[in-house]
């Protein structure tokens, strides 16, 4: 076991996310509690909490929601964020399709606290069974009388939209969301404005990732002081880790923050895959810096532990990657993605994202030249901050955490033509 | 009223203005591609960058076109800083620019060439190839647009969505495979005002086909004039060759007499920084064949002879009226005034009509009026209707647009026009003028603002100037 869940603390079964289900686990009895109290007490009661956003970010909610005052007669969006696009990131997906109404549950709770009337759900094309099941929910709420009609007797009524992205990793930005919604070419917005001042159809949005606001339910049920006994003291609480690459059980995990990160690589996914050795570890999502096995080893996972070793959890899409493979493939690989999905609206990312592809090509094509790799390192500099939104950032900072850390690899393949790692990949055994 | 202090002058500013904005106002220069006084502000080009002291001591880059002033702010439009990111912003927008100054009509006058030459200066660190893009794509069939000289600042975007309001252009595909691109349902080629994105261009990426390849922008002076295409008079720059550079290859005489483009010149009082279509056609319609020679019934004749003629028929009528032109100039209509107003029952006629298939008016500029100085004319003449009265026995008609047919049977016509038309050899006397590009001049538009236009060209030969004429008319010049 990884811990005390918060969220994965029931067992999954083929019904177990039906709202039947759902209610015998205690399900809407929180939403119960929380109409009882003032919105303005669930605020604070979330921000005691100290729960930090798990979009990858880490910002907390709490801040996030004191920044819009509500104002009764103004009109107020809420956006749960499913477009969940950070390769190696499927955390939500498991929420989506295994808890759906624990998000329709918080939900109408943080929609209560913040004076909200319409939701939204925009989650990214190409999920399938995640937008049956949380579209599949939401329906069971309507009927059930949740949702379209004032709720269990108070005057506090929702409507909550599914909205289906067409795909684009951009959208999943906060406001490249919102654009995708008004139905334009999900660009990210200049700030200011922020868009809990100005977001959705220009009207205060505050915009939270499924994990985020499944953690709400939880809150309000426990009460902050006993959520806070959960996980470190800067990181309250769990958090979700999906880790995929060449492990023994990939899969989504609950993790207490605070867990030993070796251990939990070690025992609770069984390890490397046929006993490979560890290389290095992607923390949160590829736009976090890679951590060495030696690295790692000291490390516990919570916030105040990982970002002082030069990375972060980020959205806790662990990749796990085994000795010899190829670090410079590997770039190649992201690059080629941070390429297609630049949307081209501001200059350092959409040519900086294309001449860094062009130049790992060719350095893969073995045709590289020694400055190639100060060239990347130039480019990310360049987009450090200088960018709309985070993208261009989080490029850079993977390209920077995988030169720093394997810059040999780099320079041999520039100078042979060849990778240091060839042929000697061989987990699939 | 906040102050704040760029680059070490104190200044003040607006409350809810920007840094670009206060910055301009106070004549301090920040460079930028995709900002623009008129449009929104998508802040996309990155190359307005200014440092911003922090308390800390540190410096802290950001944009200046979407950045608030607020009270006690230390900005800095040069710092090391900011001068190494407007360097790095440089070479990515230059990195997949063909740099093809050579053959871009915008050379000389281009955005990215100045900035190239203050902010970076230096050869492309890639070695890589440069991405290819669409060369020559007809957006409409007045304007050519060149993918890899753009540079997606998306202000042809907004222009089309935020000012001339057809939604015509958006931005297709991502990354540095985005091109600007007509929407299919060819609103943009129906788009009145769509030229006014080639001068907001600040690449050479969008050309008006007209212009293409027709002279370098050097060889080129602007005049300023007014549009005589609606009563709104928008004051515009006719580019015509400089005298010094003129063509002197046989055949190319006429280009060195002709207007090459017509940009509009940005007047908050009438028309802001935009013209329409019809305005840039202005070539077209001042270019009409011209009437040079005087006639009598027909025959050609010198122009004193038909002076003489002209003189005579109004010194014998008994009721004379006169077909004011709504295209002349308050200087023109003024002679008239004085020299035979006294004489003359004059009215105030239209001379152009709206034309199938042109735009009639809406909310922006084009006014229903086609007609330039209607308002400085009915100043001076009275709004009457235009009607010629039965027993009139000399009309005197200035200007086109009236049909002869209306003129009794038994009048004789003085007709003053400077276009070749089939009606100068109807009329007893015909006399030619010079257009408005032969002289100097002002019209007052439909709200009362008069502007000047300046004379381009030589006036033709055998044409008379309508100013001077009217004296002559009234008494042959002898006082």
């Amino acid at each position: 076991m990884t811990g005390r869940r918060v969220i994965m603390d029931f067992e999954v079964t083929p019904t177990s996310h039906t709202l039947a289900e759902y209610r015998a686990r205690g399900g809407y009895q929180t939403l119960e509690k929380a109409l009882k109290l003032q919105p303005a007490d669930i605020t604070k009661e979330v921000t005691d909490s100290g729960l930090l956003g798990h979009g990858g970010a880490a910002f907390p909610v709490g801040r996030k929601w004191g920044v819009m005052k509500p104002i009764p007669g103004e009109i107020h969006y809420l956006c749960a964020n499913a477009d969940e696009g950070e390769p190696g990131t499927f955390k939500d997906r498991w929420i989506l399709e295994n808890a759906p109404h624990l998000l329709v549950e918080s939900m109408l709770i943080t929609s209560y606290a913040l004076g909200v009337r319409h939701a939204f759900v925009y989650i990214r094309g190409e999920f399938d069974l995640p937008f049956r099941r949380i579209q599949g929910a939401i329906d069971e709420a309507y009927e059930a009388g949740l949702l379209g009609k004032p709720v269990l007797g108070s005057d506090f009524l929702l409507d909550i939209v599914v909205y289906r992205g067409a795909g684009s990793y951009v959208c999943g930005e906060a406001s490249g969301l919102i654009t995708s919604i008004e139905g334009r070419k999900p660009y990210p917005r200049n700030r200011p404005p922020r868009l809990t001042v100005r977001g959705l159809y220009q009207k205060p949005t505050v915009i939270n990732n499924v994990e985020s606001l499944a953690n709400i339910t939880g809150i309000i049920r426990m009460g902050a002081a006993e959520f806070r006994k959960i996980g470190t003291a800067r990181s309250p609480g769990t958090q979700l880790i999906s880790i995929s690459g060449h492990i023994a059980k990939p899969g989504v995990y609950e993790v207490e923050y605070g867990y030993p990160w070796a251990k939990f690589l070690d025992e609770d996914c069984g390890g490397m895959l046929h006993g490979a050795k560890l290389k290095c570890v992607v923390p949160g999502g590829i736009s976090t810096k890679v951590l060495t096995r030696a690295e790692i080893e000291p490390l516990t996972l919570c916030h105040e532990s990982v970002n002082p070793a030069g990375s972060g959890i980020g959205s806790g899409g662990m990749i796990a990657i085994a000795e010899g493979t190829c670090m410079v493939r590997l770039l190649q690989v992201l690059l080629r993605f941070y390429h297609h999905e630049s949307c081209g609206q501001c200059t350092p990312c959409r040519e900086g994202m294309g001449w860094m592809h062009r130049i790992i090509d060719r350095i893969v094509d073995g045709k590289g030249v020694p400055e190639d790799i100060d060239r990347l390192y130039a480019i990310s500099h360049a987009n450090d901050g200088t960018t709309i939104c985070g993208m261009g950032d989080a490029a850079g900072y993977a390209t920077v955490g995988i030169l720093n850390k394997y810059r040999d690899e780099f320079e041999h393949f520039i100078k042979t033509g060849r990778s240091k790692c060839d042929g000697r990949l061989e987990c699939l055994a | 009223m906040p102050r704040l202090t760029i680059d070490g002058r104190e200044i003040e500013a607006r409350k809810g203005q920007t840094v670009m904005e206060a910055a301009r106002d106070n004549g301090i220069f920040i460079p930028y591609f995709c900002w623009h006084p008129q449009l929104s502000v998508p802040g996309n080009c990155r190359i307005c960058v200014v440092g911003v002291a922090e308390k800390d001591g540190g410096e802290w880059v950001e944009i200046a076109c979407n950045m608030p002033v607020s009270e006690g702010m230390v900005v800095f439009t040069n710092s090391e800083k900011v001068k190494a990111r407007r360097k790095a912003t440089m070479q990515f927008i230059t990195l997949n620019h063909p740099v093809d100054c050579g053959i871009c009509d915008k050379a000389g006058e281009c955005t990215l060439q100045d900035y190239h030459y203050e902010y970076n200066g230096e050869r492309s660190v890639s070695i890589d190839a440069k991405q290819h893009a669409t060369k020559h794509h007809d957006l409409s069939a007045r304007i050519v647009l060149d993918n890899e000289r753009c540079i997606q600042c998306t202000r042809c975007v907004r222009f089309t969505r935020e000012i001339s309001k057809s939604c015509g252009l958006g931005m297709q595909n991502r990354a540095d495979h985005s091109l600007v691109r007509a929407v299919e349902d060819g609103s943009f080629e129906k788009d009145a005002y769509s030229d006014n994105v080639i001068d907001i261009c600040p690449v050479g990426a969008l050309l008006s086909r007209d212009f293409l390849h027709r002279a370098r922008v050097w060889y080129l002076k602007p005049t300023p004039s007014v549009c005589p295409g609606c009563s709104r008079g928008c004051t515009v720059n006719l580019w015509h060759r400089r005298p010094e550079w003129r063509l002197r290859s046989p055949g190319m005489q006429a280009q060195n007499q002709g207007i090459d483009r017509v940009t509009p010149l940005e007047n908050p009082a009438v028309n802001g920084p935009w013209i329409c279509n019809k305005g840039r056609d202005l070539a077209k319609l001042l270019g009409r064949a011209r009437a040079e020679v005087a006639m009598l019934k027909g025959r050609t004749a010198e122009l004193q002879g038909a002076v003489a003629q002209a003189r005579a028929l109004i010194a014998g009528a008994k009721k004379p009226v006169a077909a004011v032109s709504s295209w002349a100039s308050n200087e023109e209509l003024a002679a008239f005034k004085a020299a035979l107003g006294a004489r003359f029952t004059a009215f105030v006629k239209a001379d152009h009509a709206p034309e199938p298939g042109e735009v009639v008016e809406d909310d922006l500029l084009i006014r229903a009026d086609k007609n330039p100085n209607t308002a400085g004319a009915r100043a001076l003449f009275g709004d009457a209707p235009p009607d010629i009265p039965k027993d009139a026995d000399v009309v005197l008609v200035w200007g086109e647009g009236l049909d002869f047919g209306v003129i009794p049977a038994a009048a004789k016509i003085v007709y003053l026009n400077a276009w070749l038309q089939p009606e100068n050899g109807h009329a007893d006397v015909f006399i030619p003028l010079s257009v408005q590009t032969e002289r100097d001049g002002t019209y007052t538009n439909f709200a009362g603002v008069t502007s000047a236009f300046s004379k381009c060209f030589p006036k033709a030969k055998g044409v008379a100037d309508a100013e001077a004429l009217f004296p002559l008319l009234a008494h042959g010049g002898r006082e």
